[in-house]
């Protein structure tokens, strides 16, 4: 089949070469229009649902609107995981579905189940939470005000209003999030005192203020042949329409609101604040939709921003503050410049060895064409550019040219020994006879890279755009080798006289006496270098392990967590102190500081004592971990008061979406009542404080929020005939300043609340808020009700449709897998747990514990899969085996090179020994193939000298394949750009892997060679 | 658990960004009080009728309505036959005394003389104190209708009306010229003193407060202060309150009769408590708590759960970097301090009362000195082991 596709590309030579002109141009669009993003999209497939609840408690949220969602969207198909937070004033239940699922139809699907919810009036409608992936934020804004004429409220206004619609406006744009200012409302101040004045209750005013503000249609009217609308326009307009709204009226006499209260405009409670270099400020986030291009909607939300200024006031402007297509524009050209010098690299390595202008360019050629088949078929299959897809790309660069290689090269040798014959026979000849191993070679090639793509979770969406782009370009290389390559060396390549240059000479010079020590003791060679694989085994298991390495994103950022129940004014206070320390001690590096505190206007379960803070750091930083480390320490040093975690903006998104336990290991324990669940973490503690390797322990505090509680006391409500619902009407509109009705002005709706005058001024004075029944009679709050100060819960987590609390631990000096057998024993014998009590291991440790079983399973199945490719490629085991034993060779370099540089084994590190696994049965491959056949040539031949023969001969290619591959991750190994660090691992390993695997193959193959058919051989010596 | 949580913390004995200000426990004066809801009343006995004391003719008022008159004041003149008679007798009775006293003497000389007999002198003493006891009692009437009797040198029919107490005529009764009769009402005037504050007191209060504590009212953006006389024994039906009256002691101007007023009762007399400032108080573990600087003897009675920290404190020493540093620091520091130092420790306290600034504590001493202020930033540094600064 392959040698009727050689002939026939051979014999329709001008169509191939339309063909591969079209497929360029394709290629081109294709690499012009994918969408480029920094990272791959690693979002679950996760449906929000957010409830605000203003002024309620976590414990109430849980039980009146968390769990009644959670519950019914509990049966959903294809629900993997349901996650809740409930803190102050939102619910917020997280729904992670099975990673094929459609996210529209579940969305659909979820929103449908919303429907059926109940949850009491006043407490909040369930909201989707916007259709926009983990690290959707592709865009931060600041509307800044130069002129000092607005206030803060003005600019949240203008930003509420009119930047929002605008952008939201923008194709891509899901939602725009507003945050920091505070937001006006209408405080209609009454003082509780005077509703004995009066004779009017609470309610009376409540109900005046709703019913007053009201418009109505009247139909129309005709009059002379002409329609007259009707119109009821009964909203207020004025603070003084709500001021003479009558609340009560007899006998000609009214009560009018303007009696009993006094109407100011005032802010609205809020839950989060933005301040820039020390001065509040409002900022917005704008979300790019599920599947858009980030690039793209950033490059038009930036179009925008001219119309939005124009809308603007003078003087007030829209500023960056965080623009993602920088980072993206960084970590791809990180990894585009490692392509181009891989390429650029590998020309010359090919230029060195082939020494020949021609066989040079044919090969070389065959690059850019893989690369653009691959954009070709990334683009089908909507694969975005970016830094994992793109070092796909880049760890195959030496790999794509190797088919290529192997059939210019046998070609070359060809013409120069045949130099009269047919060319277009002899060009045939040498590309069928070497069809197949280039074939199977790329098939191995791309069925190693599979267990990549059967990796779940974050480490499966992270890495199996890497390999599924290794496939397309090794696809694409093969059909450039099969197709495109025999019409080009029959169109190109001239038969020369010299096969062998300068450099080929020295390098045999060296290489010829190893070779022979080599294949003099083959069995000590192969003793030694199977022990010292055994060794270094042993010591790739010891070496330190992480899921993934760090981004370097080059910014700075903190995530600053100040105790529960910290007031939202405090972390304004810290926020703009550590502002202004950071502007003063680093001027030279530090542009602006920016903290976002609490929580943004839409679904995020942040609050008051918890802020991120950004750095806009001035160019030129020479050593940014060197400032971030001396940072880091200042900072923990100046403001104890608070725990700082350095981030950065896109780890930050990555670390929310761990899903929930950031910690290597955690016991999750799991239980209805938070406070059993603290002696249940306590009793653990103390269990398993014993065990060895246990470094550390943590226990995530969710008690620690102060709580004014007010139980209504029936009976003295009895006694003064007052309704709970009053009482409770008092608490959430009075003093929780829950708007009663709106005033709309224009599109703008402000809240018209119902304020108890001085009720918050301290825990006294909620104790003496009055309420006058409609009987008369005049109780003060704690008459009526308990008012008690207590500590709640600051949140309520769960999982499952079950409360936990979070234990998480740090293991050292130890396997991780054997101290959680010890400690689960430990705590199951130790501890006791009550009815309706249990624990469940979690933590990056589980993630990579799945990682790890999967590839157990997987990695077997794949070496099986690659034996029987060899074994169809060889028709002989015995072979397969040979080829497969390079693997190990490989993996001394890979190892040493982890080793010595001191990298910890990451799934990068993985996918590197991956490539080596690769590249070693590539170079196997070949080697293997090109010794059967001369021992088919010439059968008389002792095994030795053929051996050596063979291998001499095959130098050039091995070393060829072997020196493109190495120089095409060099690169990766020098990069220093955003997302360099990411690929360090791999390169490290890879590196390693090839200088060991090339220089083992060359001496020890032959050798394994030697002892597996040195009988066979002389055997049919013997008989011949 | 908080001991031993601060223990844990020891190694945290670091400069702080922002000062911690301290002060000593010292007494504060605490004179409870609570705003309410008060209405400008008058009492009924207020409203005070001046009544004609005789039976007359009304021939002139000497005020008009609405006047301001003093007590003692001029206010209506009646034409009275009884003062007339009375007058005309009181004058004739004088002179009758004094004819009487001179046929006395006469006597009592021609007693002594023994010109006339015993009973004869007897005789005239007993006309002679009759008719003294008879100008006595007409005197006396005459006083009670503000006559001045000594000035009597003839008679008048003349009785004039006096105020008996400050205050407003609020309305002549009578019409001019017309006849009245005894106890007939001629005009009625309001007493300056008589306006009342009635405070609707929830009982809790109630039960505190006494005759002669203050009360505060706001009238018009104006304190008036006003003194309880009296708090009354039947709680009022509507709202539920024991309603308690006080008395307005000065004057103001257009106060306004059933005016709702802003009144501040003040109950209890001024006591001494030991207080701390309201900013020193922080909720920690269900408990109102008050940070105070570490002590060294304290230290050493925390022996116990001392060593126990001491433990978790090499756990941690073993692998943060940053803590073994600090241990270190600690040791050279050692020379001077036997033991590790935790900045500050936490006193659970009790409220007892408190005002604007100050709250009236239980739990501590005289003069010990506590965190007066930023205690938030203390206590964060005693929670904020529990973060979780490390779980990433």
């Amino acid at each position: 089949m392959l040698e009727k596709l050689i002939e026939l590309s051979l014999k329709y030579k001008v169509l191939v070469l339309v063909a591969f002109i079209a497929i360029s141009a394709f290629g081109f669009k294709a690499y012009q229009e994918i969408p480029v993003d920094a990272f791959p999209d690693i979002t679950p497939k996760q449906v929000v649902i957010y409830t605000e609840s203003p002024g309620n408690s976590a414990e109430d949220i849980e039980k009146l609107i968390t769990y009644p969602i959670e519950s019914a969207v509990s049966g959903m198909a294809g629900v993997k995981l349901i996650m809740s937070n409930s803190i102050f004033g939102l619910s917020y239940v997280s729904i992670f579905f099975e990673d094929d699922m459609d996210i529209y139809f579940l969305r659909q699907l979820v929103s449908e189940r919303l429907t059926s919810i109940d949850i009491p009036q006043g407490w909040g409608q369930p909201v989707l939470g916007p259709n926009t992936t983990g690290l959707g934020q592709v865009f931060w804004y600041e509307v800044k005000d130069s002129t000092g004429k607005y206030s803060l409220r003005e600019i949240k206004e203008m930003q509420k209003y009119l930047v929002t619609p605008l952008f939201k406006s923008v194709a891509g744009v899901e939602e725009v999030i507003g945050w920091g200012g505070d937001e006006k409302q209408y405080n209609v101040l009454i003082d509780t005192k005077k509703l004995q004045n009066f004779d009017i209750t609470y309610a009376d005013i409540t109900n005046a203020l709703r019913s007053s503000n009201q418009a109505a249609g009247g139909q129309y009217l005709e009059f002379n042949s002409e329609q007259y609308l009707i119109r009821g326009a009964g909203l207020y307009k004025t603070l003084d329409d709500i001021r003479n709204t009558v609340v009560k009226s007899s006998t000609g006499q009214s009560i009018t609101i303007n009696d009993v209260a006094v109407v100011l405009p005032g802010a609205a409670p809020r839950f989060g604040a933005v301040s820039i270099d020390g001065k509040e400020a409002v900022m917005g986030m704008v979300l790019q939709r599920t599947a858009t291009n980030a690039a793209k909607v950033v490059e038009r939300i930036k179009a925008k921003i001219e119309t939005v200024n124009i809308a603007l006031p003078d003087g007030v402007t829209i500023e960056t503050i965080y623009d993602r297509t920088e980072i993206t524009h960084k970590a791809v050209s990180t990894m585009t410049s490692a392509l181009i010098s891989g390429i650029i690299l590998v020309a010359i390595v090919l230029f060195l060895f082939l020494f020949e202008l021609r066989s040079a360019f044919i090969v070389i050629l065959s690059l850019p064409l893989s690369l653009l088949i691959a954009f070709l078929l990334m683009d089908y299959y909507n694969l975005s550019a970016n830094l994992m897809s793109l070092s796909g790309l880049a760890i195959a660069v030496g790999m794509i040219v190797d088919g290529t290689i192997v059939i210019v090269e046998n070609s070359f040798r060809l013409l120069h020994d045949k130099p009269n014959a047919n060319k277009l026979e002899v060009v045939a000849q040498a590309a069928k006879e070497v069809a197949t191993p280039v074939t199977y070679a790329v098939l191995i090639i791309a069925a190693v890279f599979i267990p990549l793509l059967s990796l779940d979770g974050l480490a499966g969406k992270l890495y199996s755009p890497m390999a599924l782009n290794i496939v397309f370009v090794m696809l694409g290389s093969l059909l450039v080798a099969l197709v495109l390559v025999p019409v080009l060396i029959l169109l190109l390549l001239k038969p020369t006289s010299s096969a062998e240059n300068v450099v080929m000479l020295k390098i045999k010079k060296v290489y010829t006496p190893l070779l022979m020590l080599a294949l003099n003791n083959a069995k000590k060679v192969l003793v030694a270098v199977s022990i010292i694989f055994v060794g270094l085994a042993f010591v790739l298991t010891q070496q330190g392990r992480e899921f993934m390495p760090e981004l370097n994103e080059e910014s700075i950022m903190y995530r600053v967590i100040a105790i529960p129940g910290t007031a939202l004014t405090q972390s304004v206070t810290t926020a703009q102190m550590l502002e202004k320390h950071i502007l003063e001690t680093y001027p030279d590096e530090v542009l602006s500081v920016l903290s976002m505190i609490g929580r943004s206007e839409k679904g995020e379960t942040a609050q008051g004592n918890y802020m991120e803070v950004l750095l806009t750091l001035k160019p030129g930083i020479e050593d940014l971990p060197a400032l971030t480390n001396k940072m880091n320490e200042d900072l923990e040093h100046t403001f104890t008061h608070v725990a700082f975690i350095p981030t950065q903006p896109i780890a930050m998104r990555i670390e929310e979406l761990l899903e929930g336990v950031k910690a290597e290991l955690a016991v999750k324990i799991y239980g209805d009542d938070q406070k059993i669940l603290d002696t249940i973490s306590k009793e653990i503690q103390s269990a398993i404080s014993g065990v060895d390797g246990l470094e550390r322990m943590e226990v995530e505090s969710q008690l620690g929020q102060a709580q004014i509680k007010i139980t209504p006391d029936y009976l003295a409500l009895a006694r003064y005939g007052i309704s709970v619902d009053e009482v409770m009407d008092v608490i959430r509109n009075g003093i929780g300043e829950e708007p009663v009705s709106e005033k709309i002005e224009g599109i703008r709706r402000f809240g018209i609340v119902a304020k108890i005058k001085d009720a918050k001024k301290d825990a006294q004075s909620i104790k003496k808020v009055t309420l006058r029944s409609k009987s008369g009679a005049l109780v003060t709050l704690d008459q009526i009700c308990s008012v008690e100060i207590q500590q709640g819960a600051a949140f309520i987590k769960r999982e499952n449709l079950s409360r936990y609390m979070v234990l998480s631990m740090e293991v050292e000096g130890r396997d991780v897998a054997s101290f959680v057998a010890e400690a689960d024993r430990i705590i199951k014998t130790k501890v006791n747990m009550p009815t309706g009590y249990y624990i469940g291991w979690a933590g990056d440790f589980k993630n990579m514990k799945e990682a790890t079983d999967k590839l157990m399973v997987i990695i077997p199945i794949t070496i099986l899969l690659v034996i029987l490719l060899l074994f169809t490629a060889f028709n002989s085991l015995g072979k397969a085996m040979i080829i497969l034993l390079n693997v190990p060779f490989g993996f001394i370099g890979g190892i040493i090179a982890l080793v010595v540089s001191g990298i910890y084994l990451s799934v990068s590190a993985i996918v590197g020994f991956l490539a080596i696994f690769a590249i070693a049965i590539l170079n196997g491959i070949v080697l293997v193939s090109f010794i059967d056949e001369l021992r088919v040539k010439f059968p008389h031949v002792g095994l030795k000298t053929l051996l050596k023969d063979a291998t001499l001969l095959r130098l050039r290619p091995v070393l060829m394949t072997a020196f493109t591959t190495l120089f095409g991750i060099l690169p990766l190994l020098f990069a220093t750009g955003v997302g360099s660090e990411i690929q360090y691992p791999l390169a490290v390993v890879i590196t390693g892997g090839i200088i060991s695997s090339t220089f083992l193959t060359l001496l020890i193959l032959p050798s394994t060679y030697l002892l597996f058919y040195k009988k066979e051989h002389f055997c049919e010596d013997n008989t011949k | 658990m908080n001991k031993l949580l601060l223990s844990s913390l020891l190694l945290a004995s670091t400069i702080f960004a922002t000062e911690i200000p301290l002060e000593k426990v010292q007494l504060h004066n605490f004179n409870k009080s609570v705003e309410l809801n008060a209405q400008v009343i008058q009492l009924s006995n207020a409203q005070q009728s001046v009544t004609s004391l005789v039976a007359g003719h009304l021939e002139k008022y000497y005020v008009k309505p609405a006047q301001k008159v003093k007590e003692g004041q001029k206010i209506a003149l009646i034409e009275s036959i009884v003062v007339s008679k009375m007058s005309a007798d009181y004058i004739a009775l004088k002179k009758q005394l004094v004819a009487v006293s001179k046929n006395y003497d006469a006597s009592k000389n021609l007693y002594e003389k023994g010109m006339t007999s015993m009973q004869e002198l007897n005789n005239q003493e007993i006309k002679k104190s009759k008719i003294s006891a008879q100008l006595t009692a007409l005197e006396s009437q005459l006083d009670t209708l503000g006559i001045d009797a000594a000035a009597l040198n003839k008679a008048t029919p003349n009785f004039i009306l006096r105020a008996h107490s400050s205050g407003v005529v609020s309305a002549l009764l009578k019409p001019l010229h017309s006849s009245v009769n005894v106890s007939d009402a001629i005009l009625s005037i309001v007493k300056n003193q008589a306006y009342y504050v009635k405070s609707f007191l929830p009982l809790e209060y109630a039960t505190k407060v006494n005759v002669g504590d203050k009360i505060v009212v706001n009238y018009a953006g104006k304190d008036i202060v006003t003194h309880i006389t009296q708090i009354l024994p039947k709680v009022d039906e509507t709202t539920q309150r024991v309603v308690v009256l006080s008395s307005v002691d000065e004057k103001v101007e257009n106060l306004f009769i059933n005016t709702y007023l802003k009144s501040t009762v003040y109950f209890g007399k001024e006591y001494a408590h030991l207080a701390v400032k309201k900013s020193a108080l922080s909720f920690f573990n269900n408990e109102w708590v008050v940070f105070v600087p570490t002590m060294e003897d304290e230290h050493h009675e925390e022996g116990a759960e001392h060593d126990a920290a001491k433990k978790e404190e090499h756990v941690e020493a073993g692998h943060d970097e940053e803590a073994e540093e600090e241990h270190g620091h600690e040791e050279n520091e050692g020379e001077h301090h036997e033991e590790h130092e935790a900045p500050y420790s936490l006193k659970v306290v009790q409220i007892v009362s408190q005002d604007e600034d100050f709250v009236a504590v239980d739990g501590l001493v005289e003069d010990e000195v506590y965190v007066s202020a930023k205690s938030y930033y203390v206590k964060s540094l005693i929670l904020k082991g529990a973060l979780g600064e490390h779980g990433h």
